[in-house]
């Protein structure tokens, strides 16, 4: 089985308004973000588009642009997009209901659009002038596995890089109880096919397997900084701890049926 | 015809031909494949003046499947009962879809089967009846609306895990939800989880039903015909909304008479929910599909569109078509016949593009008396019989997603 590369990093949430942010935390014994809402800058949107976006559009965008800083346009412009979330933006989710239950129903159109599960790779469409192919997923709290378990055949079928962003924005009360509900989180990866990676060898993702056992062997019990814990896309934070922390790891992430997505992480 | 010398021809570098060894189709126009058919070949329309939910008074037609209105689903999955899972559910019990698929658990093991499902609405109908019967409102979030709701019958994956409970799967499986593209990338995502190992076999599908969001927000858009809609038709005036849903089983070493050969996928990056003028997009996933597909676009012997009736999005098509395939390529929209079914309309499309290669005749452009003289493509307005050998069906939505599948019949 091909291995997979990790390029670029990047991630939007309160208390890490960029991957420098959140590696500097994750290297901490016990981290605890705080919870101040970064200055979301999506600067690549057209304004008038930055003006429209919705909160979870506005995190991916952002956290999208760090994770191929480095990349020159014309190749971000090609390279694919898996979008993965549990619950899409249950802000705008919300002010829609609230909208649809007044007697006389009038819904805006931008509000309507960013309802969409997709809004966030659409804007992210528009931001990096991509033509490429694009798509957005979910399935409940195995999203962020689900995502890149797609991204995976993606890149196998491929052969070249794919930009991974996760993102909830699960602070709604249709989903669940308002008062403790989780953080909001974004995050993006650029992958890539492993013998592509610049150093050979460094970032390696590995070891794909779907497990029914709880413990595997050897596997890292990283537990979310507690904000997040409930938010299905900052399982992310599985991984990057163990990037921060430029250790080699076994990964378990959330995937259905009680099962684990499995991965070999290599720095 | 350029197609048919082509069919011997091994296509190096294509995509590995992805056989459609069972499907089923449930919408506006009937229930089950034989009455969806019948409907097709008649030219008759499903849709009917809207008379949907006494929320939704609109002045609109559309595609509504009325047997799902009383019928609950099966009682052990009564936490799933919502209009969504009620027409997942219609669907899944015609055509003998479980019992093809249970003779592929026999083969691989039900582990080893993926389920992708499309949606755009999932079953977000029943939270928005719920805050309009005031069990919630913004101010009063203590008062929680009960809480499986929105985890069994609205989430974006209460319908792919009702699928995929209904039909004993336990393999990999997630839900695509790019809007009225969801269930054409639904092929594309199963054919990368079969080559990639994920799965030996798949269902795909797609299920989307009437809400007040789509009718609410379309209408926001002004993008509701007050008729039956009339694809391509020069008197066109917008999209009529249908319910719909539609599965099929891919197997790459079943037999079947109609393969997936290719898919394509490409975004806009014009604007959120409009399509880029010149169709530069959807040009760009029918030339990928014919490049997954290793295809000329001679090969082609028809386009399955995705003509909604915008006005706009009916321009932007035909460009991008005329682009692509020139003048001459047979083309028709049967959203006339089953409305947009937004979420389910690439899957429902593609097993129309099933029928019309299983038995070697197009569907015609059920509504349009009169094709607008501006758009230059070959629309057919009736159903009309030829040999067909490769065919190809468009899918195009918000957020500028496109994808075109192309499929291959014969054996």
């Amino acid at each position: 089985m091909i291995g997979i590369a990790l390029g670029g990093i990047g991630v939007c949430a309160p208390g890490m308004a960029d991957w420098q942010e959140a590696r500097t935390l994750l290297r901490s014994p016990e981290p605890q973000p705080s919870d101040r809402f970064p200055k979301v800058a999506p600067s690549w949107l057209p304004a008038i588009e930055r003006r429209r976006a919705n909160t979870t559009s506005r995190l991916a965008v952002a956290a999208a642009m760090q994770a191929v800083r480095d990349v020159p346009l014309a190749e971000v412009a090609r390279m694919p997009t898996v979008f993965s979330s549990a619950d899409g933006d249950g802000e705008v989710l919300t002010t829609m209901l609230v909208a649809l239950a007044q007697p006389k129903v009038a819904l805006s159109p931008t509000l309507f659009h960013n309802s969409v599960f997709n809004a966030p790779p659409g804007y992210w469409g528009l931001a990096a002038q991509s033509n490429a192919s694009s798509t957005a997923v979910s399935a409940g709290d195995a999203s962020f596995a689900a995502g890149l378990r797609e991204v995976h055949a993606q890149i196998i079928a491929t052969h070249a890089p794919v930009l991974y962003i996760a993102c909830d924005v699960t602070r709604s009360i249709v989903f669940r109880d308002a008062s403790t509900a989780p953080a909001p989180f974004a995050c993006a990866l650029r992958l890539l096919p492993a013998d592509a990676a610049q150093p050979a060898g460094g970032r390696r993702l590995d070891g794909w397997s779907v497990d029914m056992n709880e413990d595997v062997a050897n596997a890292e019990r990283i537990e979310l900084p507690r904000a997040f814990a409930g938010n299905p896309s900052a399982m992310a934070l599985r991984l990057l701890s163990a990037v921060a922390n430029e250790k080699a790891a076994v990964i378990r992430l959330p995937y259905l049926d009680n099962s684990w997505l499995t991965i070999r992480y290599f720095p | 015809m350029a197609g048919a010398g082509r069919a011997a021809r091994t296509r190096d570098g294509a995509m590995k031909p992805l056989p459609i060894t069972a499907s089923t189709m449930t919408n506006a126009c009937g229930v089950g494949t034989t009455d969806v058919r019948s409907a097709l070949i008649r030219g008759e329309s499903g849709l009917t003046r809207n008379d949907f939910e006494p929320a939704a008074v609109l002045d609109t037609w559309i595609g509504r499947v009325r047997q799902i209105d009383t019928v609950g689903v099966a009682s052990e999955y009564a936490l799933y009962d919502c209009r969504n899972n009620r027409l997942a559910q219609l669907a899944l019990e015609q055509d003998d879809f479980p019992v093809a698929v249970e003779a592929a658990v026999q083969r691989y093991g039900r582990d080893r089967i993926g389920v992708f499902v499309g949606t755009s609405t999932s079953g977000i109908l029943a939270t928005e009846l719920a805050f309009r019967a005031g069990s919630l409102n913004v101010c009063g979030a203590s008062k929680s609306l009960p809480s499986d709701l929105y985890r069994y019958r609205h989430s974006m994956m209460a319908t792919t895990e009702f699928v995929r409970s209904y039909l004993g799967l336990a393999g990999v499986a997630l839900t695509i939800s790019t809007a009225c593209t969801s269930s054409a990338k639904v092929f594309g995502a199963a054919a990368r989880a079969i080559a990639a190992g994920q799965c030996m076999a798949a269902v795909v599908g797609g299920v989307d039903s009437l809400a007040l969001s789509t009718l609410f927000g379309f209408h926001s858009l002004s993008l509701l015909s007050r008729h039956a809609c009339r694809p391509f038709a020069v008197d066109r005036d917008g999209i009529s909304i249908g319910e719909a849903a539609g599965f099929a089983l891919l197997d790459p070493s079943g037999e079947s008479d109609v393969r997936v050969v290719g898919v394509g996928e490409s975004s806009d990056a014009y604007h959120m929910s409009s399509p880029h003028p010149d169709g530069a997009g959807a040009a760009g996933a029918m030339r990928a599909a014919l490049h997954d597909a290793q295809l000329a676009a001679a090969d082609i012997d028809y386009v399955n569109l995705h003509g909604t009736a915008s006005r706009a999005n009916d321009i932007s098509e035909d460009r991008a078509l005329v682009d692509v395939f020139g003048t001459k390529t047979p083309v028709s929209s049967t959203k006339g016949a089953t409305g947009h079914t937004l979420g389910a309309a690439g899957v429902t499309e593609a097993l129309i593009a099933v029928l019309a290669l299983r038995e070697q005749w197009m569907p015609g452009t059920t509504n349009c008396a009169r094709v607008d003289p501006e758009l230059a493509s070959a629309v057919l307005l009736l159903p009309h019989s030829q040999r067909l050998i490769r065919v190809m069906t468009n899918s195009f939505g918000f957020g500028g997603t496109n994808c075109s599948l192309v499929l291959e019949g014969g054996r």
